[in-house]
């Protein structure tokens, strides 16, 4: 909502300047988003008044013109056919600057000095008229700044208006808010409706089949108007107010719906079979151009202005283009009508059509306004299109009950307590009446207010204490305010006169309440951080995917959901299925870097993934750490050669991680999925429950991603991982006598694996031994083909006395018999 | 060696003089450790030639015995304390000499260890959490597939409200289902239903977590991002202990030195309403691109629970009051950070998630 200065100014007294003004509006909720001059674009333009018009002597469609402008007359060359003596135009002097960036200087045309130049509106930036130089006021003083002569120049309030408050999508409720704020009184336009001839009703016909939905209409009638340009403040305030100026009947709708904040419309009545306006929904293939041009397929919920032939107009959005007013219209029917907001809304929507109309509508009008809005409509259109109006209104009031004021019981105990402040009931009401309500003492105590929500709930507390404790205001709220329904509406606004910025800042005063994370808020933290002390980079992807995913990972529909979570409405399809799975989201992110010429990858992502339940349920959203690394794990540096990120770079992070969390037992069971390499790839166990997988990104997908050097990638149950954590885990004896430290290296066959030795050695090494750890892995040299040797370093000790190394031999000799006899092994 | 006026004594001294004099000269050719050890064992050896002297005193005329042995003494002393300061001075040098062979280009990189980050929203919203547990709030969290009811409904959205068109939230299909209310929620705020529903008052919590819109991704604009609701319900919680949370908040999060501002605003589930400015930290409050000239900045909207959202969970409006906000991650990264455009959170490139 643009507010010219000038304009407010008419019906409240400015005592601020603009820039205190703009802080109080936003201050109280009308936020104010700028603060623009306008009209300043015409520095060195004057009145000039024409004294004489002579033929230029060497160009026929000229004329030399003798020109006022203050001081010295000067001559100045045109070539206007409108230009006669006695004439008040617009000159730009020399040194002057146009809107559109032209410099006037002095200029010789066709042998004769212009001094200036007479300018047509168009040259102005008023309009588009370029047809003649533009015609002033004749009793405006020449030489006068022609920026203050046509009071072009103003301040205008740039306002964010909040969809509860459409009573200050007008100039006048802006007013009332600066008013209550400044502690003035508001002045509305006043003006004498001079009504001539037939009454109108004799005439007009309104008809209203949808009560609901248009609970008030009023009609006017204006004839013998003549339809032009509007007059210059009439065109100078609706373009200070973002909108163009149309024609004279046109413009008065527009300007009193921004002056009163009620849409207005005018029709050519001529146009309208028999003066007979239906206010109804749609009949069966019905349709309308609107005056943008468009024509429409009506929907039967749409609600309609109709004569008897068909729509005229599409209510509170739009008019039609078959009554439009034209350059011939001389008779005018005047629509003022209430339409109520859900309607509009949707009607609006349906058709994707905005007009400052429907914004309006759709927030609510102010229905007691019609008439009046109507009135002042019908006097500015015969003051600025001539005409007649005729006599009375036609006011059909459908709904009667809307135009009565909403009457509300204000605590104002429990206002002030809810605001955090004190407040007696004659501040209150001082307040409230600032905002044109009428206030009145009610009952004190015994009696619930009517509008306090919630059946049976507690009476009004009478509070003892200081004046006004415990008072109960009557308040009748004025038809202009829809969103003030309820009590604690009222309290809003006692807060907001009030001022936020002087309620007091306090804390709670809550004495029993603890803050803390839960177990599993804080491990997801912990696990977080044990993620980024591995040296990965936590990655947030998007939640949806493309569909094409499911085929890529789970050609089989085996793993992932049959029918995954689709969106009814997404962007695009490649944002159209909310993942089962972190790992396309992963994959893409290292697609992202790769593409960018960054190959070593290395992120992991905590988050939600989503998978349907039950018919009608909403989907169970597990929540998954998800890890990925490709490319080199460390680069090749000065002192160390490259260590590639391969499958056991991530199961060290997964090992890192259980050993952080105290998991007992973390292992992997070789297991195939239908993305991963099938001999890289297992189920993670932690404590023998299945948590998620880790493998080598299987070479179809990492072909068909353009991922040549594929990926590692991990996805664990987080929840799983929470349920397997153990935070801290109970004292272990510390052992107080010197260990035996053993080396050991066996060859095995190529197919044993190494849990199957370490197993073999843990069970036959007795319980002195204590560690078993691989420190090698060897093929080759004097070793067969299809074997390898394994070497392990052994710890033993016992808690109770120093080992003698016989016992620890003894045990290394069982642990060798034992891997001879079950996997065929031998020392090497 | 010896004290200088024993040296004529010595020097004359029949049976040491010769001695003397060849210690003196051989002890002037010895530079290391090696040659040292040999004169040592020379001369005061089991068999060397001072102890010599000092084993034959006995043998000497009852008048000598006592001069030589003085100073015979007298040169054994002196001579144990030159070799050990001569080793010393040379173990001195050998220790200087492997320092500056062990001198390393200290300039060369450190051996890596690989170290992560985490996502500068995640930071933020820990950042968020921590200071509310501070105050004495806990985290709930709620499903991100929400049903219409707990994102609108119950936070007294009318049906008929733009929010809830096609244009504006994802609705989700249910697979065998015609249920046509179930959505990706568009803020966190059902987080609070949810938890009203479940737990009588008071209640003191924050949700974090991800929300949906159906915005084209744009510099300021993106159909998933972060936010974190709170919600206060007590007895006699009042606007000001709104301010003054939010206030202590803004501080934490941006600065003692920021101001904050509260304006009246609205929101179909508050009522009072506010939106939250701190001040800007580009301009100092003076005015810049940032923020628009005005010198503040926006970071959240608040309010008190509207009596209505209380009537749908069941709680007492009469008895309980409550305050609740919410702010967007993405908004506090862009201005906290200066990150100039919110896509950069959702690509993943390493060279900005390396940055935090």
């Amino acid at each position: 909502m643009r507010v010219p200065l000038k304009w407010l100014s008419e019906y409240v007294d400015l005592s601020l300047d603009p820039g205190e003004l703009a802080e109080l509006l936003t201050a109280s909720g009308t936020s104010v988003e700028g603060v623009e001059k306008v009209g300043g674009e015409w520095r060195g333009c004057v009145v000039g008044r024409i004294l004489e018009v002579s033929p230029h002597p060497s160009a026929d469609r000229l004329s030399v013109c003798r020109v006022d402008v203050g001081g010295a007359a000067r001559d100045i060359v045109c070539g206007a056919p409108n230009v006669r003596p006695g004439m008040v135009s617009p000159v730009a002097l020399p040194g002057s600057k146009l809107p559109d960036g032209r410099n006037i200087g002095e200029a010789e045309i066709r042998g004769v000095v212009s001094s200036g130049m007479l300018l047509s509106e168009r040259e102005l930036g008023i309009s588009d008229d370029a047809a003649g130089i533009m015609e002033l006021d004749e009793a405006l003083q020449p030489g006068m700044d022609l920026a203050e002569a046509l009071e072009a120049e103003d301040t205008v309030l740039v306002l964010e208006i909040t969809p509860n408050r459409p009573d200050c999508l007008s100039v006048l409720g802006v007013a009332r808010e600066v008013a209550a704020l400044t502690g003035r009184r508001v002045r509305r336009p006043r003006f004498e409706l001079l009504e001539e001839g037939e009454p109108a009703a004799s005439e007009v016909k309104v008809e209203i089949l949808e009560a609901d939905r248009c609970p008030r209409y009023v009609a006017r009638l204006i004839e013998g108007v003549s339809i032009g340009p509007s007059p210059w403040w009439l065109r100078n305030r609706l373009r200070a107010a973002g909108m163009r100026p149309i024609n004279n009947v046109v413009d008065v709708t527009n300007y009193v719906m921004l002056e009163l904040g009620q849409p207005l419309h005018a029709f050519d009545f001529h146009l309208l079979r028999d003066g007979h306006i239906i206010v109804r929904c749609r009949r069966d293939g019905e349709r309308l151009t609107t005056l943008d041009g468009v024509e429409r397929d009506l929907h039967p919920d749409d609600l309609l202005i109709c004569d008897p032939g068909g729509p005229v107009a599409l209510a509170g959005v739009m008019g039609g283009e078959n009554t439009e007013v034209n350059p011939g219209t001389v008779k005018v029917l005047l629509e003022s009508a209430h339409f109520s907001a859900p309607g509009i809304m949707l009607t609006s929507r349906r058709h994707d059509l905005s007009s400052e109309a429907s914004y309006r509508f759709e927030r609510g009008v102010d229905p007691a306004g019609c008439l009046f809005a109507a009135d002042r409509a019908a006097f500015l259109i015969r003051e600025t299109a001539g005409g007649r109006v005729r006599r009375g209104a036609v006011d059909v009031v459908a709904k009667p009950e809307v135009l009565l004021p909403r009457e509300l019981s204000l605590r104002v105990e429990r206002a002030a307590r809810l605001i955090g402040i004190t407040l007696s009931a004659s501040e209150a009401r001082g307040m409230l009446e600032s905002l044109e309500m009428e206030v009145s003492p009610a009952v004190m105590g015994g009696e619930s207010p009517a509008d306090v929500v919630g059946e049976g709930s507690a009476p009004p507390r009478v509070v003892a204490g200081g004046e006004g404790d415990g008072e109960v205001l009557r308040v009748k709220v004025p038809t202009f305010r829809p969103d003030l329904e309820r009590e604690i509406d009222l309290v809003e606004e006692l807060a907001r006169v009030y001022g936020y910025h002087r309620i007091p800042a306090t804390l709670p005063r809550t004495s029993n309440n603890v803050g803390f994370l839960t177990r599993e808020q804080g491990l997801r933290r912990e696990i977080a951080r044990v993620m980024v002390g591995c040296g990965l980079h936590e990655a947030i992807t998007w939640a949806f995917i493309p569909s094409w995913w499911m085929d890529l990972l789970d050609p089989g529909g085996k793993l992932l959901p049959e029918r995954p979570l689709r969106l009814r409405n997404p962007l695009s399809e490649e944002a159209s299925v909310m993942r089962p799975t972190l790992i396309p989201g992963l994959l893409e992110a290292a697609r992202f870097n790769i593409n960018r010429r960054i190959p070593d990858v290395h992120i992991f992502e905590m988050g939600r993934v989503f998978l349907p339940l039950g018919e009608g349920d909403l989907p169970h959203e597990p929540l998954l750490l998800g890890c990925l690394v490709c490319g080199r794990w460390v680069p090749k540096g000065w002192d160390q050669e490259a260590v590639e990120a391969d499958f056991f770079v991530l199961k060290g992070i997964l090992e890192t991680l259980a050993r952080a969390l105290h998991v007992e037992d973390c292992s992997l069971r070789r297991e195939e999925y239908p993305f991963l390499h099938p001999g890289r790839s297992a189920k993670v166990l932690l404590n023998g429950e299945e948590a998620g997988f880790l493998g080598t990104l299987h070479p179809r997908v990492a072909e068909a991603l353009d991922l040549p050097g594929g990926a590692e990638i991990m996805e664990l149950d987080v929840c799983t991982l929470v349920k397997a954590a153990r935070e801290v885990p109970p004292y272990r004896e510390i052992p107080r006598f010197p260990a035996v430290n053993v080396d050991l290296a066996v060859v095995v066959r190529e197919e044993v694996e190494a849990w199957e030795v370490e197993g073999v050695i843990r069970e036959a090494g007795g319980e002195l031994l204590r560690e078993v750890r691989l420190f090698d892995l060897y093929r080759g040299g004097q070793l067969a083909e299809g074997e390898k040797s394994l070497a392990y370093n052994l710890v033993f000790y016992a808690l109770d006395r120093t080992l003698r190394d016989e016992e620890a031999r003894r045990a290394v000799e069982g642990i060798v018999r034992a891997l001879g006899e079950k996997l065929g092994a031998r020392l090497r | 060696m010896i004290p200088e006026e024993l040296e004529e004594e010595m020097l004359s001294h029949p049976g040491l003089g010769a001695v003397y004099r060849k210690l003196k000269e051989e002890l002037a050719g010895a530079d290391d450790t090696r040659s040292l050890e040999e004169i040592r064992v020379a001369y005061l050896g089991r068999k060397g030639a001072i102890t010599s002297v000092l084993q034959g005193i006995k043998e000497l005329p009852p008048e000598e015995r006592r001069s030589t042995g003085r100073l015979a003494n007298l040169l054994k002393q002196g001579l144990e304390e030159e070799l050990a300061s001569r080793l010393e001075g040379i173990r001195q040098r050998e220790l200087e000499e492997s320092l500056r062979r062990e001198r390393l280009d200290i300039s060369l990189p450190g051996r890596r260890v690989p170290y992560g980050t985490r996502h500068l929203l995640s930071s933020i919203i820990e950042e968020i959490e921590d200071i509310f547990i501070g105050l004495g709030y806990r985290v709930a969290e709620g499903p991100e597939v929400e049903l219409d009811y707990y994102n609108f409904e119950a936070l007294n959205t009318p049906d008929w409200h733009p929010s809830k068109s096609l244009q504006d939230t994802f609705y989700v299909e249910i697979p065998g289902s015609g249920r046509r209310d179930v959505l990706l929620r568009t803020h966190t705020s059902p987080v609070q239903i949810r938890v009203m529903e479940s737990t009588p008052p008071p209640v003191y919590i924050i949700a974090p977590g991800k929300a949906y819109r159906h915005d084209v991704p744009d510099a300021t604009h993106s159909p998933m991002f972060h936010q974190v609701e709170g919600l206060a319900v007590d007895e006699g919680i009042s606007l000001g202990d709104l301010k003054g949370t939010l206030e202590t908040f803004a501080k934490r999060m941006f600065g003692e030195d920021r101001k904050v501002r509260f304006r009246p605003h609205f929101f179909p589930f508050t009522e009072p309403s506010a939106e939250v400015d701190v001040s800007c930290n580009m301009c100092g409050g003076a005015g810049c691109r940032v923020c628009k000239g005005t010198g503040w900045l926006e970071i959240l909207g608040a309010g008190m629970v509207d009596p209505n959202v209380f009537a749908y969970v069941g709680y007492d409006p009469e008895k309980w009051s409550g305050f609740a906000f919410g702010m967007g991650v993405e908004r506090i990264a862009l201005l906290k950070y200066g990150v100039p455009d919110i896509r950069f959170f959702f690509d993943n490139d390493l060279r900005l998630l390396r940055q935090y």
